[in-house]
């Protein structure tokens, strides 16, 4: 009971941290940046543990899953438009008593063409931002089943093979394709909250930093505590029983085909929310972010952290994050310039091998469990010493 | 034309794929290979293939499965030149010599690369995923000594510096990193691998561009190849070489960097052939490949064999990017696609097998020359070459996961 007590009360401990934070001394721009950022890489990062760490599928193409949320809802935003009034140039279907328009990439703009003959005062609006962070969320769960339902015969070394091979095929797919997705350059994408927000009689500018960082946070809060139940849940169970040994867990009545698809499913989704909503807050996505050091930072990040704690791994996102960007100062010493930008992924690149090699739990886990279980301790210890008393 | 003949492929590949291991398991027979020969049968011959297949379901050897490929390629080919009459694949016949001979020169070095890698799987049961951070490292050496640090070095001195130097950093991280996997120090010691080995690949990139920057490099030609006219100078239809290109017959046309590396790999060849098959450590490695517990038996001491393995798997790595530093121009991130590539060619090839990582090799090198040549739109061909081997290893890996001549699982 007490554990429990301790878990909820750190839980909401953090949340009222990560809430507090920038109304404190904290509220700069480029520290609340930081913490969007930083929250961004979390979610990332704790979905890859469930999936890596307690799945044991070790997939690199968590970050590809990212990019389909993000892209879907930026092209979205650049070609699909609600009209009161059919153009009659461009692609459209009736919804309702509007019609959803499809843009044309190459050639004249049909709006523009189809705007001349629609009658005066008729409407073309964008569609609401959610709706395309929910259309990405979607599209990264159908590509993260498809994905699932692919590898389900892999297994490890060809498992990790295949999902670099998807990730790549995207990535240069992206950039090839400089029509649809403006290629390397990027894809521009409207702000998350395009005009302003009013709250609590306040008035946030779209560029403010606080709306998104709220937005991410209830993200990072939600997708967490669905993580943490899931996790707890017979699914985690399951999962786990699938990584120990696959065919017992099959033998013992686990449905294996069904949990691994499931959890590359919910995975997937996590992670193309968030890069639905990072993408909306930068502005821009371009095919880097499908670079292997970006896996590699998630990777490092949920390793550091703890593999199989989805706390562990969020919270090693944060403070790396945090510890990235503090590092970025380069400093001389004599005359040798030591650019610090890249240095500082030298050191964590040792700071990964080392964490792999000597603390397989990572830095941050096996701390939480000694906060979490110093109750247990405590009453062990006291219950091996009773006897001896007597 | 084209699109609707590959559709029609690509449709009747899926029914067979799918559909062929079913029938057999209805029937009662092996369904070993049969998505694969489902899906060749299906995109060459197409309904009728399938009727045949299903009808007579045959054993399914080598052959079962080479015709109906070659027949597909055929088609795609056939298709293809009628589609694109102007294309230079199609009406320029030297063009596609000079691609192929061009694919099959790049193979020869990929497959030399890859077959590090295979040797590293065979032994140690572990795919390294810094090996093209030793192909990249491996060229930076080559270029530092014989540029920068001590110029006027021969290149070929540099080369066997550069294969020493990835030699004992392989060695190294061996002995520090990899060997705790056999004495039950880490948990899950095949996930710990993969991991491991990404933290080196992160390391090393990062580590060589904080040393050397980001402006690519470019090593000169090694060697300069002396005028020669052949069989005379006023007529020299057989064989014309200048310091920079060898034309072979009037058609071919070949950069000599390109040759030097061809000659360097050729020659790695044999020495690995000859050190794998005739020496005694070469005979105890294989040992350890086959049987890890017999060869401990036999006085084989497989620790050892595993250091040098992987030592011996990133010089090779090295090497390849050693003798490709004088044909591409080098930053730290080469070693991201090369890496990616030693994967397509040794899945391609069967993990393990080392006549599978060589003729993969040549596979991927001429599907890249001629994908890179023949693509009707050469930007935007360009701009997918990396994704040309990325499509063989995903469909491979679907299919056929044992590869050419993989063992079977």
């Amino acid at each position: 009971m007490k554990r429990r007590l301790v878990l909820w009360g750190g839980a909401a401990l953090g949340i009222l941290l990560l809430v507090v934070a920038p109304f404190t001394f904290l509220h700069q721009a480029y520290l609340v940046h930081i913490g969007i950022v930083a929250l961004f890489y979390a979610i990332l990062a704790s979905s890859w543990s469930l999936l890596a760490g307690y799945a044991g599928q070790f997939s690199f193409g968590h970050m590809a899953f990212m990019a389909i949320g993000a892209y879907t809802t930026g092209l979205i935003g650049k070609f699909v438009r609600l009209a009161s009034a059919p153009t009659g140039t461009c692609t459209e279907f009736p919804l309702g008593g509007w019609y959803l328009v499809l843009q044309n990439a190459t050639g004249p703009n049909c709006l523009e063409r189809g705007m001349a003959q629609m009658p005066p005062g008729s409407l073309i609006v964008q569609p609401p931002i959610l709706v395309g962070i929910l259309a990405g969320t979607l599209l990264g769960g159908i590509f993260g089943w498809l994905i699932g339902v692919l590898v389900l015969r892999l297994r490890r070394t060809y498992l990790a093979l295949f999902t670099i091979g998807f990730s790549e095929i995207l990535r240069v797919a992206i950039n090839a394709e400089i029509d649809i997705t403006d290629g390397p350059n990027g894809l521009e994408l409207d702000p998350l909250f395009p005009n302003g927000l009013t709250l609590f009689g306040r008035y946030f500018e779209p560029t403010d930093k606080l709306p998104p960082y709220f937005v991410m946070l209830g993200l990072f809060v939600v997708s967490m505590w669905l993580m943490s139940w899931l996790a707890s849940s017979r699914f985690g169970l399951f999962i786990r029983a699938i990584r120990e040994d696959q065919e017992a867990a099959a033998a013992l009545g686990v449905h294996v085909v069904r949990y691994k698809v499931l959890v590359f499913v919910v995975t997937s989704m996590i992670a193309a929310a968030a890069g639905a909503v990072q993408a909306h807050y930068i502005g821009v996505i371009t095919p880097n972010i499908l670079l292997i050091l970006q896996m590699s930072l998630v990777i490092s990040m949920a390793v550091i952290g703890g593999l199989e704690s989805l706390v562990g791994a969020a919270i090693g996102a944060i403070l790396l994050e945090f510890a990235l960007e503090f590092l970025r100062r380069s400093f001389t010493i004599g005359t040798l310039t030591v650019d610090m930008t890249t240095w500082r992924l030298v050191f964590f690149g040792i700071l990964l091998m080392l964490t792999l090699r000597f603390q397989r739990n990572g830095l941050i886990h096996p701390l939480l469990e000694r906060i979490t279980r110093a109750e247990a301790l405590r009453e062990t210890v006291a219950k091996r010493q009773a006897p001896a008393e007597v | 034309m084209l699109a609707y003949v590959l559709l029609w492929m690509v449709l009747w590949a899926m029914v067979g794929g799918v559909m062929t291991p079913r029938i057999y398991a209805r029937k009662d027979l092996d369904v070993a290979n049969t998505g694969l020969a489902g899906a060749l049968m299906g995109a060459a011959l197409g309904p009728f293939g399938l009727a045949l297949l299903w009808w007579r379901s045959p054993k399914l050897t080598g052959r079962w499965l080479a015709t109906p490929g070659v027949l597909a390629v055929l088609l795609f080919a056939a298709a293809f030149a009628r589609t694109y009459p102007g294309n230079l694949c199609v009406s320029n016949g030297s063009f596609v010599v000079t691609q192929v001979v061009n694919g099959l020169i790049l193979g020869l070095i990929y497959g030399l690369m890859a077959l590090g890698l295979t040797l590293i799987f065979s032994i140690l049961g572990v795919v390294s995923f810094s090996h093209g951070e030793f192909y990249m490292i491996g060229g930076m050496l080559v270029y530092y000594m014989s540029v920068v640090w001590l110029p006027g070095l021969n290149p070929l001195v540099a080369l066997v510096g550069a294969a020493l130097i990835t030699f004992l950093i392989g060695v190294v991280f061996e002995r520090l990193f990899l060997r705790v996997m056999n004495t039950g120090q880490v948990e899950r010691p095949g996930e710990y691998a993969i991991l491991v080995t990404f933290g080196l690949a992160f390391f090393l990139q990062y580590l060589t561009l904080a040393l050397v920057g980001a402006t690519p490099k470019k090593a000169p030609r090694f060697l300069d190849y002396p005028r020669l006219d052949w069989p005379s100078p006023e007529n020299p239809w057989l064989l014309r070489m200048r310091a920079g290109t060898v034309e072979f017959l009037d058609t071919v046309s070949i950069a000599t960097p390109r040759v030097t590396a061809a000659l360097i790999a050729m020659v790695m060849l044999l020495i690995l052939m000859w050190f794998l098959y005739r020496t005694w450590i070469g005979k105890a490695l294989r040992a350890v490949s086959e049987d890890r517990q017999a060869a401990a038996v036999t006085g084989i001491n497989p620790d050892t064999m595993n250091t040098l393995a992987f030592g011996m798997g990133t010089m090779l790595a090295g090497l390849s990017g050693a003798s490709l530093v004088q044909v591409f121009s080098w930053v730290p991130w080469v070693g991201t696609l090369a890496s990616a590539r030693a994967f397509v060619i040794i899945v391609l090839g069967g993990m393990g097998s080392l006549p599978g990582a060589f003729v993969g090799g040549l596979i991927v090198g001429l599907v890249e020359a001629l994908g890179a040549g023949c693509i009707p739109d050469p930007q935007r061909a360009a701009a997918y070459i990396p994704a040309y081997g990325m499509v063989i290893l995903t469909l491979v890996l679907l299919l056929k996961p044992t590869g050419l001549f993989g063992r079977e699982l």
